[in-house]
């Protein structure tokens, strides 16, 4: 199943990264692994999203609300029902899939941003339902004090279970990419009325990558609220989709893992900057812009441009 | 193989095709050829179904296909190249015709194999049946522009179909390579069985290849008949031949 | 289901009433919205921001004054420029200089302008809550069906519609209107024939800023002023814009008397999801027409 499809040297070094991630909490302070366990969470909502957005080129603005979908499912399940903590965290991504399913067959009739566009009212229209039904969802307030398994109850084993959850759903996205169903949606995104003309169902196959991607952003949900033990309405709100949206650019959207770096470093800087500084945002909206500027690859798409020329000069001919 | 019966399209009042008839046997050359804005391009686009007609039928192997979105239309066995070329410019050449050829196998959206790992033997032949063979692992948008037209084609047969249409195959090409992609279109339909229609400016080309052509102009179909019957005729002389 | 008022020909009527002047100060920040983004084709997040600048400009202006009426006629006028300067300095410094670029991009600059701007605000003013007091002539309110209505909403009944007039008159009788109208249409043609397409997009892009600070200084009086305006307003303003059609500033009016009225009505049938009835409103409308209701400018 793997044969030819990874080189050596990437796998030496993500070995070399796993190992270190795995022994680092009991040697870093409590503050350090959390952050590091909320870097995985949203890596993987990252790459939720990059699978449609860097690979198959849709506008999905709205992307938070299927993490926001899957952490409140799991939420609901594990505080108002007493079935079993696992059934709670399945039902997450089945779930945001399922709104993913939804939401994505009325946006596929669309392009570009008429399909954002759709998404976002359709995903604001969750959000302003959530944020006002008090009485099943705690309104603004969101949902604290969420129960979890006794397995989970330490930080460190909170940290390993959403590492090697993360670990897993890196590697399937990575075959899924690999796969025929990714290099058609990569030609997809390249030239969709070339695909029509090739056979191949463009909106169909546009519609089973976003209940993918969809599904892995219900997990990250589910992850958040193993991490946090809370929900609350911000994580459907438009503002943390554009920031996961810039993670996927910051990071290098055409890469494989492009946004787990910019997720790391969106999530870093924060927590970071914002020890000195009250005013984070605005540092980022400065980061931004200077990304727009010099930096339009993403900082790895930079650096494989550095190392791989050809490709990036045959794309942009190739675009003209 | 082919019908096209009184088939109208027009673009809010400007009417681009005006019942055009075309009519190709099976493993016949077929070519259609006309002035700029003689609706060559928009009649393709109706057969293959990036546009539907307003009136008329279009029926391929017996069963009217107007109407049917261009995904199905290509799984009934009509594949295309475009004028413009219309490649994957971020994959490799390889890449570009697996795309077609894992289409073709109903394979698109499988995602539990690595895509390297399947389609190479057919993506490979086809390579080499076009002459791309060595160019297969560089990047699309590299190739020069001759190239990028016969990767057009090599899309197409990826698809294995029973009526291949080119849309002006050798645009841009300079003589060699004209003259080589002559001979792949030939190849092409007598190895393969091919039925293929296919429009040009280049007269030399039609008149070399085609057995059958037919003339447009102005959206409307003026004549279709064998290379010397379109030679001669008067109409066709003034409108496009420039009346010699 | 909890019915808020009781609903009778009176309390419909006052509510329409505040429903149509809310949609007022919602179409004029949407106009400068649909109007970039027919011009420039790209939708400017930091709307929002412009909006929440012109209202604290609004209130610093109306404070200078010594918070009297003349203070508040002054903030309505000075207010605007206020942010057509900050936006003209922004364009003209970075967002120029992205024009030949792609559209995602452009969507990003203003993501990251609306971020600046906002901790920007926060710098300036800080965290806390302002308010402005209109003046003494729209103060109180009128007896209209039998409830009250506040002048001041009147006021904005009325000022709404001779935007939209100003801004029509604009767009069809003066030269660079009709010279932004044909931009927005065919760009390639219009630096073609000779015009410079960069400055056509600075003086869209600054009018449009213009109406959303006009529409910050007008919304003052009515709201507390505090941080987090310009999210709020922004999500509806593209709601709006999207259910018109993107560019077209009769549909930005359309859309927002959609949104203010059902709102407004809203609140009187379930109030404690009044928010709730917009939301769905624009979902019902993209799902029937997803292009907008009437035509996008291109």
């Amino acid at each position: 199943m793997f044969r030819g499809i990874i080189d050596l040297k990437s796998v030496w070094l993500t070995a070399a990264i796993f190992i270190i991630l795995l022994i680092l909490p009991p040697i870093l302070p409590r503050f350090y692994t959390y952050i590091l366990a909320l870097i995985f969470v949203t890596s993987l909502l990252a790459m939720s999203l990059n699978l449609v957005l860097g690979h198959g080129m849709l506008f999905q603005f709205h992307h938070g609300v299927f993490y926001g979908v899957g952490a409140y499912t799991a939420a609901l399940m594990l505080t108002k029902t007493s079935l079993p903590e696992w059934i709670g965290f399945v039902a997450g991504p089945i779930m945001a899939a399922i709104v993913g399913l939804l939401i994505g067959w009325f946006c596929v009739r669309l392009t570009r941003l008429y399909f954002g566009m759709l998404q976002i009212s359709l995903g604001s229209l969750i959000w302003a339902i959530v944020f006002r039904w008090y009485s099943f969802t705690g309104g603004d307030d969101g949902i604290h004090g969420i129960p979890m398994p006794s397995l989970l109850s330490s930080l460190n084993n909170v940290y390993y279970f959403i590492l090697i959850v993360l670990v897993i759903c890196l590697v399937v996205l990575y075959l899924i990419l690999k796969s025929p169903f990714g290099s058609t949606l990569e030609a997809i995104r390249d030239n969709p009325q070339r695909c029509e003309a090739v056979g191949v169902n463009v909106r169909r196959h546009q519609l089973m990558a976003i209940v993918i991607a969809t599904f892995f952003a219900g997990i990250a949900g589910v992850l958040f609220v193993v991490l946090e033990g809370s929900v609350f309405p911000d994580l459907l709100f438009w503002v943390l989709s554009l920031e996961v949206f810039i993670m996927c650019l910051l990071g290098g959207w055409f890469t494989f893992a492009g946004p787990v770096l910019g997720a790391a470093i969106m999530v870093g800087l924060r927590t970071f900057v914002g020890i000195f500084t009250e005013y984070w945002t605005l540092i980022l909206g400065v980061i931004l812009i200077l990304l727009i500027f010099f930096l339009p690859e993403g900082v790895m798409g930079y650096f494989l441009e550095k190392f791989k020329p050809q490709v990036k000069e045959a794309a942009e001919r190739g675009a003209n | 193989m082919l019908q096209v019966e009184t088939v109208d399209k027009s673009f809010g009042d400007f009417m681009a095709v005006c019942q055009a008839n075309l009519s190709v046997g099976k493993g016949e050359l077929v070519a259609v050829i006309g002035p700029n804005g003689a609706g060559k391009t928009t009649l393709f686009n109706l057969i293959t179904g990036q546009l539907w007609p307003d009136r008329g039928k279009i029926i391929f192997k017996g069963e009217n296909i107007s109407g049917l979105p261009a995904y199905q239309i290509c799984k009934k066995g009509i594949a295309r190249s475009f004028q413009i070329v219309n490649i994957f410019p971020r994959l490799t050449v390889f890449g570009n015709v697996q795309v077609a050829v894992l289409s073709q196998q109903r394979r698109s959206n499988n995602i539990f194999s690595p895509a390297q790992s399947l389609a190479i033997e057919e993506t490979k032949s086809i390579l080499e049946s076009v002459g791309l063979p060595d160019k297969a692992p560089n990047i699309a948008g590299s190739l020069s522009h001759g190239d990028q037209k016969i990767l057009e084609i090599a899309i197409a047969l990826g698809n294995e179909p029973e009526l291949l249409i080119l849309d002006e195959p050798t645009a841009g090409m300079s003589p060699e390579e004209t003259a080589a992609t002559l001979d792949l279109i030939k190849n092409l339909a007598s190895s393969r069985g091919l039925t293929i229609l296919f429009c040009e400016h280049d007269m030399d080309v039609v008149f070399s290849v085609a057995q059958s052509i037919m003339v447009m102009h102005q959206g409307r179909t003026l004549i279709q008949g064998k290379p010397e019957e379109v030679r001669e005729n008067r109409e066709v002389q003034e409108a496009y031949l420039g009346g010699e | 289901m909890e019915l808020g008022q009781s609903i009778n020909l009176a309390s419909l009527g006052s509510q329409l009433l505040v429903g149509l002047s809310r949609a007022m100060i919602l179409f004029i920040v949407c106009a400068g919205l649909s109007f970039v983004l027919g011009v420039l084709r790209v939708p400017n997040i930091a709307h929002g921001s412009l909006y929440m600048i012109g209202a604290f400009a609004a209130y610093s202006i109306f404070k200078l004054f010594g918070g009297s009426s003349t203070g508040f006629w002054l903030a309505l006028i000075l207010a605007p420029f206020v942010v057509a300067a900050v936006s003209l300095i922004a364009e003209r410094a970075l967002f120029c200089h992205l024009y030949q670029r792609e559209h995602l991009m452009l969507l990003l600059f203003t993501f990251a302008l609306m971020l600046i701007f906002g901790d920007l605000v926060k710098l300036t003013w800080g965290a806390k809550y302002y308010s402005v007091l209109p003046p003494s002539v729209l103060r109180g309110s009128i007896s209209v069906f039998g409830s009250s209505l506040p002048r001041y909403n009147l006021f904005l009944l009325i000022i709404g519609p001779l935007v939209a007039i100003g801004l029509w008159l604009f767009t069809s009788k003066t030269k660079i209107g009709k010279i932004s109208r044909a931009a927005a249409v065919d760009r390639e043609m219009v630096g073609v024939i000779g015009i410079n397409v960069s400055w056509v997009f600075a003086v869209a892009f600054v009018i449009g800023c213009y109406l959303a600070g006009l529409g910050g200084a007008l919304v003052a009086p009515t709201v507390s002023i505090s941080l987090g305006m310009d999210h709020d307003i922004i999500i509806e303003a593209f709601l709006i814009v999207t259910i018109g059609g993107l560019g077209n500033i009769w549909g930005a009016l359309v859309g927002s008397l959609i949104f203010g009225l059902t709102h407004s009505f809203g609140v009187l049938l379930w109030p404690q999801f009044a928010i709730v009835f917009p939301y769905a409103a624009v979902v019902i409308v993209l799902l029937l027409c997803p292009r907008g209701l009437l035509k996008s400018v291109w």
